[in-house]
């Protein structure tokens, strides 16, 4: 692989040199450098997914179970770092201020939820996916089903904000239409999923979280040192950027520094960008606590992050990978908010216009004058950030219906291969899906992923949690939680999309405020976990079997 | 989490053997950290705000009185502009608010000039507003001119300072068919702009500094996530142990 990798790229050096010199724009038009990083990239992707790619079921679902603790933390942060992370949090927190941070923590903070909740126990338990464990745990070919449909519905929800990503990310550098850049790279992340599965697509997040992690701190660098910061830690370094926007940064103080546009590296005191639950941002203290809880739950409740978890060869393993993804996560999330930060002070002259808040992190290495080259690698990045997640999420939601619908349910004794052909038919029909979805363009991607994160946190996460610590959830509070968290879930989308179409529901300023499209999971979640318990200790207890399963195998 | 091996009970609240206990109270004590260190510091953020304005606003305050009776003084009418490009300069502000607040700086403008100067600010804000709407790139000579001329006619009117960044914004900000009168309508609206966008809730511990950082905002962007990673390391080391010291192979 490392033969064929060089070559490669030294054949594409002098493309790239040559790129160098090209002139970046703000907006609109054919980006030379961009585009060729982007093209190298997803060819080593391509190329790598070939070389690793799933030569059977066991493989296509799991990996094989071979990857290293690191190693697997590599790719739960590459899978997880998603264009939402890479483009929508930074994004969010332009518009939005300290609100933003709410996204921060609540994407990272879910993770010692799930680490302390769930991750020995899932692989303990032993099973490929979410459906398969839920249809176990709860003895019930019918919640098997229904776990195999939302981990779909999820699925297509989380890929919807990152085809977003992707299609900004290729417009911006094709100088293409939206609507044909998602369907471009729409193709291309599929394509590329097909090839490789999820062993290639393992071998690849490693891959991928090292280009991600590079292409997004190399600016952060540029900027602090080029604007007189604290550069050897970017991460800390942008704290005065911070406090510059809220006390304002007067024109002797700017002295020799502008941005790309000719203007002076100044701002008028601007306390709402930091400041917490600030008017002037509309966003209120319980949105910022919601949105914080209803995204932790929801972490711990992904199927595609669940599903991470049967990678690894041992429980023990499974732990550390989560110690080692979030580390890993975490780089990135130190650094996200530095973006906005100069993006605010970068674009603070009104002379600059009204920039997409989702291309902020690109905008911001452009205004801040940053080599063409390292902004198209930027940008390149945030395509490899969706790229990573789309592809755990397609396996995810084709394993779901290939391996939980179809085998298990529908065709008990298919091959082999046609249970391969199965995952690969309901990947492409997916991505299908999601293009038509993405093309409606219902919100910011931080946004549209978050709704994703919510309906996890409603239906898989106290589905799980329970079916863990608690033999006495049975089939019938399974049921019933998953009743009550969909449709606190179903109220809440059905709503937003109302809402987003211009349609007026009954009660919408109630609906819409108290179950916000982003955090209902933040009544959803403890509601399906009430539910579940009440209905549970009503009804007869679980079977024998499972409860011993649970003793000897999970909690042993 | 098993009562015994009979049975096969397993309950988070009801461990009964010693792996089951102790893992049931590490996992307590984590998740306790986790919630106090997340949900209890934002508890305490929102006691203790309290609705801070800026200076913008306190002097807006003081002058808008006479400003509203049309007997305010230079000095006043100079402090009402600034405070108005104070918000016309954040970038949150829609581009309603940015009709009214423009509207009330072109006003201001043209009460502090005098006859010369206000055919001159009138002339020259409408060649620029045309010039606006030709130019393909506001790196256009003739417009960074045009612009640049306003600037310098109207920050002395204004009282502006040298190293003042609102001197940036007078020149886009100024409406020619603003000029001659600040209406009714964009007369009630403003109040509520200058108070949506000059005052904020704020505490010590948002004005206490910390590496560069107001405090909250370290807290929760640098110091949250690196105690999350933290917490994950401290638990899967004490199961490690606990593991060891119980001979557990799993």
């Amino acid at each position: 692989m490392k033969k064929l990798l060089l070559p490669l790229i030294l054949l594409l050096s002098p493309s790239l040199l040559f790129a160098a010199g090209a002139s970046t724009q703000l907006e609109g038009g054919f980006k030379v450098g961009p585009a060729i990083i982007l093209i190298t990239i997803l060819c080593v992707f391509v190329l790598v997914g070939i070389f690793f790619r799933a030569k059977d079921t066991a493989d296509f679902y799991a990996a094989g179970r071979g990857i290293s603790r690191v190693g697997s933390g590599m790719a739960i942060a590459s899978n997880w770092m998603s264009a939402a992370s890479f483009l929508g949090m930074a994004a969010i927190m332009y518009g939005s201020g300290y609100h933003g941070l709410a996204y921060v923590v609540g994407w990272t903070g879910g993770y010692v939820l799930l680490l302390i909740l769930m991750a020995g126990q899932i692989r303990k338990y032993g099973k490929y996916t979410a459906a398969d464990f839920i249809g176990d745990r709860y003895y019930s070919q019918t919640l098997r089903a229904v776990g195999a449909i939302i981990a779909i519905l999820i699925s297509i929800s989380y890929c919807v904000g990152q085809f977003g990503g992707i299609g900004l990310m290729f417009k911006w550098i094709l100088g293409i239409d939206y609507t044909f850049a998602v369907i471009l790279g729409g193709g291309v992340v599929l394509l590329y999923t097909l090839i490789s599965g999820m062993l290639g697509v393992t071998k690849n997040m490693q891959i991928q979280y090292v280009i991600i992690i590079i292409s997004f701190i190399i600016p952060l660098f540029i900027l602090t040192a080029k604007f007189d910061y604290f550069w050897v830690l970017p991460q800390i370094g942008y704290g005065s950027v911070v406090t510059d926007i809220v006390s304002g940064v007067n024109l002797s103080e700017a002295t020799q520094m502008f941005n790309a546009l000719g203007h002076e590296y100044a701002i008028v005191p601007s306390p709402e960008f930091a400041m917490p639950w600030d008017t002037a941002t509309g966003q209120s203290f319980f949105q910022w606590m919601a949105i914080a809880f209803s995204l932790m739950v929801g972490t711990a409740g992904l199927p595609h992050v669940i599903q991470r978890f049967y990678v690894v060869p041992k429980a023990r393993d499974a732990r550390w990978s989560v110690v080692w993804g979030l580390f890993f996560i975490c780089i990135l999330y130190w650094s996200a908010p530095a973006y906005s930060a100069f993006g605010k002070i970068l674009s603070a002259n009104p002379e600059v216009g009204k920039l997409a808040k989702d291309a902020i992190v690109v905008y911001t290495a452009q205004l801040g004058n940053i080599n063409p080259l390292i902004v198209g690698l930027l940008a390149a990045g945030g395509v490899s950030a969706a790229f990573s997640t789309v592809s755990g999420l397609l396996v995810a939601g084709s394993s779901a219906f290939a391996h939980d619908l179809y085998v298990k349910i529908i065709s008990p004794n298919s091959s082999p291969k046609r249970q391969l052909l199965m995952a690969r038919i309901a990947t492409i029909i997916m991505a299908i899906i999601v293009t038509a979805i993405a093309l409606l363009k219902l919100g910011l991607i931080a946004q549209l992923v978050a709704v994703a994160f919510s309906l996890a946190g409603c239906t898989i996460f106290p589905i799980f949690l329970l079916g863990i610590w608690w033999s006495d959830s049975n089939k019938q509070g399974a049921i019933a939680g998953l009743i009550a968290g969909g449709l606190v879930s179903l109220i809440a989308i059905t709503y937003f999309v109302a809402s987003a179409k211009g349609v007026e529901l009954p009660y919408a300023t109630f609906i819409t405020k108290w179950l916000g499209a982003w955090y209902f999971a933040w009544i959803g979640a403890p509601l399906a976990i009430i539910v579940n318990i009440i209905v549970s200790k009503l009804t007869p207890t679980t079977p024998l079997e499972i409860r011993k399963f649970l003793v000897l195998n999970v909690h042993s | 989490m098993e009562s015994n091996q009979n049975d096969y009970h397993i309950s988070f609240f009801r461990p009964t053997t010693v792996q089951a206990k102790w893992n049931r109270n590490l996992a307590i004590k984590l998740i306790l950290i986790w919630a106090v260190a997340v949900f209890g510091f934002h508890f305490l953020l929102k006691a203790i705000e309290k609705p801070t304005p800026e200076a913008a606003y306190l002097n807006y305050k003081e002058v808008w009185g006479n400003v509203m009776m049309d007997n305010a003084s230079t000095a006043e009418l100079q402090s009402f502009a600034h405070s108005s490009l104070s918000v016309l300069g954040k970038v949150f502000v829609s581009s309603e608010e940015k009709a009214v607040l423009s509207n009330a700086l072109s006003w201001t403008t043209f009460q502090l000039a005098d006859s010369a100067q206000k055919e001159l600010i009138f002339e020259q804000v409408v060649e620029f507003e045309k010039l606006k709407s030709e130019i393909t790139s506001i790196s256009d000579p003739d417009y960074i001119g045009a612009k640049n001329k306003i600037s310098q006619l109207v920050s002395p009117i204004l009282g502006l300072e040298n190293n003042d960044p609102r001197k940036n914004i007078v020149s886009i900000s100024l409406v020619s068919s603003d000029l001659k009168e600040f209406n009714a309508e964009n007369k009630d609206a403003f109040p509520a702009i200058m108070t949506k966008y000059l005052i904020h809730n704020q505490s010590f511990l948002t004005d206490f500094k910390f590496l560069g950082f107001p405090f909250h905002y370290f807290y929760s962007a640098v110091f949250l996530l690196i105690l999350f990673v933290f917490l994950c390391w401290i638990y899967c080391v004490r199961v490690d142990a606990m593991n060891l010291k119980l001979d557990i192979e799993e």
